[in-house]
């Protein structure tokens, strides 16, 4: 009876999950030590969106576990939210350079002098 | 039992991960290279050990750790590259091989979103904007790039937060229960949530039942309400009219006519989350319209010049002919 039910509705093995939640754990952190770590403004955000696709990864794979649809849902809106971020963080960094001419996020470390 | 062995993966990785960061020459790059994909494959290794796959699952299982080896290799590469275009074109990488395990995680639409979002459109705005704020190449040298993208900040302390936190996560996967006695009850749930699903979608129920039986004319409501009666065998009944019969009959549907993976998040949305469907449309709206003003160029503009902008006629000077007389 299983062999006629769509992929979504079979049961997961457990193994498969395993391996994937530790993926998205790992693409997580990289994107977290990448944000701390890197001092380019343009790399920083695109760091923020390794983070993002460690979480979407996570939501699927908790979604297939639960056979669920919900988190395949959320990770649209997470891409809604990632698009809407890179939209206001580009604009934000090209503001930004024509200001100082350089990329690096140390020359905006004190905010006082404009 | 504590995963000491997990911990000393996690190490090692971290190792490896921290060794790429720092700025030096290509002999010791590649002895980090492999410190941290050994790391990497370690950590993998002591994962699959702790659940101990069946024969069955190995295939697949082989093609995600394949897919998961290629993303977390990229996406250090995009953390520790020095050109920032280089770094954009790992993380397509990145985007290309998870979407390979959204795939076998039953999530094919989310897969090709994500490659159309990300690779498609976020990442040609990431490089669009690298172009404009792109110092000429003279500034940088020939051979290497700009400080500030070579020597990176506070590596060691990062790295090391970064790995505690995967230790902590990473060691869970040791701790949990086993779900499997729960798994078929979670299956028969989500097969009934699925005829509910159908159920409110009408018309593509009528398209599923036409398949079963090419006479039936139209739907027939339940005596509970719904269109749709799931049956403990995943299958169910539904009432339906069919052609040259007064009343109406009942007719068995196969699990093979509940909706795909693709089908269920389109009726999830519209009816489970439509709301917040509205919402991300307002979200996307918003966030045009502040990257507009944003990065607008800022200009100071006289009196005059505003007016003259809007069509109106100057303050002061050059009176008009009815005020000369």
């Amino acid at each position: 009876m299983n062999d006629a039910l769509a992929s979504g509705f079979t049961i997961a093995s457990n193994a498969q999950l395993s391996v994937a939640l530790m993926i998205s754990a790992l693409l997580f952190t990289i994107g977290l030590v990448g944000f701390l770590c890197r001092r380019n403004m343009i790399i920083m955000f695109l760091c923020t969106e390794l983070m993002f696709q460690g979480a979407a990864l996570a939501m699927v794979a908790f979604a297939r576990m639960h056979m669920d649809v919900s988190g395949q849902v959320f990770v649209i809106f997470i891409l809604t939210v990632a698009a809407a971020e890179a939209a206001l963080a580009l604009a934000l960094v090209v503001l930004l350079y024509r200001r100082r001419e350089t990329l690096s996020a140390e020359v905006w470390s004190q905010l006082g002098e404009s | 039992m504590v995963p000491i062995f997990f911990y000393v993966a996690c190490a090692v990785a971290a190792a490896g991960v921290a060794l790429l960061l720092l700025p030096h020459g290509r002999g010791k790059r590649v002895g980090a290279s492999v410190l941290g994909l050994a790391g990497l494959a370690w950590i993998l290794v002591e994962i699959v050990g702790s659940v101990a796959p069946n024969a069955g699952e190995l295939q697949p299982l082989g093609i995600v750790l394949l897919c998961g080896i290629v993303s977390i290799a990229s996406a250090v590469r995009v953390i520790t590259h020095h050109r920032p275009v280089f770094c954009a074109l790992y993380f397509v990488l990145v985007v290309v091989s998870s979407a390979a395990i959204f795939v076998l995680l039953a999530a094919e639409f989310i897969a090709f979103a994500l490659i159309i979002v990300y690779a498609g459109a976020i990442l040609i705005t990431y490089l669009f904007v690298l172009m404009l704020a792109q110092q000429s190449p003279a500034e940088i040298g020939s051979e290497d790039a700009v400080d500030y993208d070579r020597i990176p900040r506070e590596p060691a302390s990062a790295v090391m937060a970064g790995f505690v936190l995967i230790a902590v996560i990473g060691g869970s996967v040791f701790t949990v229960h086993d779900s499997s006695g729960t798994a078929a009850l979670e299956q028969a749930r989500s097969v009934r949530q699925g005829w509910r699903d159908l159920s409110l979608m009408p018309s593509l129920l009528l398209e599923q039942a036409r398949r079963t039986d090419s006479t039936v004319t139209a739907m027939v409501r339940r005596p509970d309400g719904l269109f749709v009666t799931p049956q403990a065998d995943h299958s169910a009944i539904v009432s339906v009219e069919r052609t040259g019969k007064a009343s109406p009959s009942d007719l068995t549907l196969p699990p093979s006519l509940l909706p795909d993976n693709t089908t269920r998040v389109g009726i999830a949305l519209v009816t489970r989350f439509p709301v917040s469907l509205e919402l991300a449309g307002v979200i996307l709206l918003m966030a045009m319209l502040g990257a507009v003003v944003l990065a607008r160029k800022q200009t100071d503009l006289a009196e005059d010049e505003r007016r003259s902008i809007a069509g109106l006629s100057k303050l002061m000077d050059d009176p008009t002919p009815g005020a000369s007389r």
